[in-house]
């Protein structure tokens, strides 16, 4: 379960503050799908960041399975994010000089206590699942979008997190490949019981989730 | 990594000469611009491990690695290159052609080049320590506002 209570967001000091997000409370229960819908620059974007601690509320708290993300220290985030959270962003985010394959185990190798074997059982595991497993020696470079969001899934996955965030997984894509990584998303929200939440300016895409919430001006409406 | 393998040339030659300050001082000042190089160009990776649950010292041993990884294999680059030397000179039986090559190529006494080898590594401490702080400092958001 993910809680954000009274949580602003500032940029800037002084007369150039900015507030990006306005005293947001959401609750998100386990395995729901959650759309967070709104306009560019409404700090739609800015919440999904925050609420994996990539960012430091101003005020508030985020519990993400009641685990206190704005509490932790830096030093122990990244153990919170690797094991309860799963990214999939706009511009993939892979490594160029990674294969597919690579992409996807490097998630599991500061995991000394998973054994080399299994890591890369687990990470044929999920490129079978989004389907890419015959492209598991090319490099980003040599893939579509569509093959590139693909692998950026299955590296969320690939540590089985219970949560997965998506920023505007369809953004750089066709629509029928968006629809297609779509699908995807919401089967495993189905199927692996994965809380979703998805962060979108795209109404076509809230068809996909249980629940929409609107945002305009760093508020949720 | 050519860069690096000029430099062992280079260094184990000056410290031959018996230049050692000037050599030493050489081999900082490439080893250190390495190191920063490597981690700056590496920003974007770093963050994007960050991004997906590595903590600092881990994203800091891909840097390390990588600058050791660079060194290492220049070294056993330049010593290959200089077992050659040392083969075809004798095969031809070749002594002059082989004092000519020497000026370019360090190969006796291989101690020097083991020594420049040491050296070398030394050097990479300082460098190696401001990779560790860009390492640490970069932003597991750097990725996604660049992108």
């Amino acid at each position: 379960m993910i809680q954000v209570q009274e949580v602003d967001k500032e940029y800037g000091h002084g007369k150039n503050t900015v507030a990006a997000l306005k005293d947001i409370n959401i609750e998100i229960m386990e395995g729901e799908f959650v759309a967070v819908v709104g306009p560019s620059g409404c700090g739609k974007s800015t919440l999904l960041h925050v609420m994996a601690g990539l960012e430091q509320p101003t005020s508030g708290r985020i519990l993400v399975d009641a685990v206190d993300v704005t509490l932790i220290s830096e030093r122990d985030l990244p153990k919170v994010r690797a094991q309860k959270i799963g990214f999939v962003f706009q511009s993939f985010l892979l490594i160029e000089d990674l294969t597919a394959f690579e992409n996807v185990q490097a998630v599991l190798w500061p995991s000394v206590d998973i054994p080399k074997e299994k890591q890369e059982e687990m990470t044929l595991e999920v490129l079978r699942e989004v389907d890419m497993l015959e492209r598991r020696d090319h490099f980003p470079r040599q893939m579509s979008g569509g093959e590139q969001q693909r692998i950026a899934i299955a590296r969320a996955l690939v540590n089985n997190p219970p949560i997965l965030f998506c920023d505007e997984p369809t953004g750089n894509l066709d629509s029928k490949t968006g629809e297609n990584i779509m699908k995807i998303i919401a089967n495993l929200n189905r199927e692996r019981n994965m809380t979703v939440v998805l962060v979108t300016h795209n109404e076509d895409l809230v068809k996909f989730a249980k629940r929409t919430l609107r945002m305009r001006d760093g508020v949720i409406k | 990594m050519i860069v690096y393998v000029i430099l062992f040339l280079v260094v184990s030659d000056g410290l031959i000469q018996g230049e050692w300050l000037l050599y030493g001082l050489m081999a900082l000042i490439v080893s250190t611009f390495y190191a920063i190089l490597i981690s700056q160009s590496r920003r974007r990776d770093m963050s994007i491990f960050k991004c997906i649950g590595w903590g600092n010292n881990d994203v800091m041993l891909i840097v390390v690695g990588e600058v050791l990884l660079v060194t290492l294999a220049s070294f056993l680059v330049m010593l290959q290159i200089s077992f050659e030397i040392v083969g075809i000179a004798g095969y031809f039986n070749a002594d002059a052609l082989f004092q000519g090559i020497r000026s370019l190529i360090v190969i006796d006494p291989a101690s020097t080049l083991f020594l420049t080898f040491f050296m070398i590594m030394a050097c990479q401490i300082p460098g190696l320590l401001i990779a560790w702080r860009r390492a640490v400092s970069v932003p597991p958001m750097k990725a996604l506002r660049e992108e």
